[in-house]
């Protein structure tokens, strides 16, 4: 290492920790035995000195600890209001996806499930099969026939009927199904004109009692309105019977 | 994080950052921004750093990771490429050097090429080791010596040329 090799290496000494470099420890050597290097030496560790104190002299802006930390905290509250704006809107989302479900489920479980065995779902239902257009299994004038059918299909064959009603002109017979009992349904004409797809203006209806909860107890009928059909109910030796007609109550006594 | 831990870290070392960072930019702002910047990051990577006692090491490796960036974004800082190291050193005196002040060598640390103007900055500013120079700029302990010199004889001719000016 000669002379100017020693200077290039000794311009990375800033202090004595420096000199555990091997080749700053070579030049150090160096400058003990070279006196001009010697004076170089001890005049650029002075020069690096006040360099350094220069450079360090570079003001700090003021408060910038504070702006910092400051930010800092901004930074967190922001993060947090958003952390609860999104947490808020993942709620909502599930909520709202559990209200969907919830109403879909409830809505899907609404339709499959019967009705409750009310004595008034029970009238409801029967007069729906009563609308215009209802289909007979069997379309006969004979009630021998029609109780035939009932007793085949397993359906309430053992009824009684008003003696009026027995008189009345039958048209035909269904059975329906409601709340897994079976209902015996016998149509019949009142005489008046009937309206175009309607095969019957007066209708029975009969069920085991036991179908529908809040039946009637009494033998005598129980006359109501429902829209434009009259209908009269009543319970006869395990049976429940109720009788329609298209027409005003005293168009159904007639059939009582 | 901005809890007593992360005011101790601000408090240790926000004027070191502040002044490395100048030492980059050269503008107040931007050194304040990469300042900032730089903790920003720590408060939310600095619990990945398992070994504590490379912190400092830690904030400056990214403060200059950030100026690199911002410098990528921006490229809009002049270099002097250097040549080689020049023959003879030039021969400056202490009282030469009390005679200029901390704006005339930032400008004249300015004018070194970036690859020189870091290590030297470190080299002036933190008493940072040669080893944690090249752990902080990702380079080879070798590059960071030939650097500094490099880097450092050039300053020394460029401060030369303002006292004489």
């Amino acid at each position: 290492m000669n002379r100017d090799e020693g200077k290039q290496i000794l311009l990375l000494y800033r202090n004595p920790a420096d000199a555990q470099d091997p080749q700053i420890a070579e030049a150090l050597e160096l400058a003990k035995a070279d006196t001009e290097l010697s004076r170089w030496f001890e005049n650029h560790c002075a020069v690096q000195n006040a360099l350094r104190e220069k450079f360090r002299a570079i003001e700090i802006p003021v408060a910038l600890k504070e702006q910092i930390v400051s930010e800092q905290i901004s930074n967190m509250k922001a993060k947090a209001r958003r952390e609860k704006f999104v947490a808020a809107g993942a709620i909502t989302m599930i909520v709202a996806v559990l209200m969907v479900f919830g109403i879909s489920y409830y809505s899907d479980h609404s339709k499959g499930r019967p009705p409750a065995p009310t004595l008034a779902n029970y009238e409801s239902d029967m007069l729906y099969y009563a609308r215009p257009g209802y289909g007979m299994d069997l379309a006969t004038n004979d009630l021998a026939q029609i109780k035939d059918h009932f007793t085949q299909t397993a359906a309430p064959a053992d009824y009684i009927l008003p003696a009026p009603l027995a008189q009345a002109a039958a048209t035909g017979c269904a059975v329906k199904d409601w709340n897994g009992a079976k209902v015996s349904m016998i149509c019949f004409a009142t005489g008046r004109p009937l309206p175009q797809g309607l095969p019957g203006d007066l209708w029975l209806f009969v069920v085991d009692r036991a179908a529908v909860t809040d039946a009637p107890d009494s033998a005598t009928p129980q006359i109501s309105k429902i829209n434009n059909v009259t209908v009269a109910t009543w319970t006869e030796n395990g049976k429940m019977y109720l009788l329609g007609v298209q027409g005003d109550e005293a168009m159904l006594r007639k059939y009582l | 994080m901005a809890g007593p831990d992360f005011e101790k870290i601000v408090a240790d070392y926000y004027a070191q950052l502040y002044q490395f960072a100048f030492s980059l930019a050269r503008e107040e702002a931007e050194a304040c921004d990469l300042t900032q910047q730089t903790f920003c990051i720590w408060a939310a990577k600095g619990h990945q750093l398992r070994d504590t006692s490379k912190v400092k090491t830690w904030l400056f490796t990214t403060l200059y990771r950030e100026f690199l960036g911002a410098r990528r974004r921006q490229n809009r800082f002049p270099q002097v490429e250097l040549d080689s190291v020049t023959e003879a050193l030039p021969v400056i005196l202490p009282p030469d050097v009390n005679r200029l002040d901390s704006a005339q060598l930032l400008d004249a640390l300015g004018r070194l090429d970036e690859s020189h103007r870091v290590p030297v900055a470190l080299f002036y500013l933190q008493d940072y080791s040669y080893n944690e120079i090249a752990e902080i700029l990702e380079i080879p302990l070798g590059t960071v010596k030939s650097r500094l010199v490099r880097g450092l004889a050039k300053l020394h001719e460029l401060l030369t040329d303002k006292i004489k000016s």
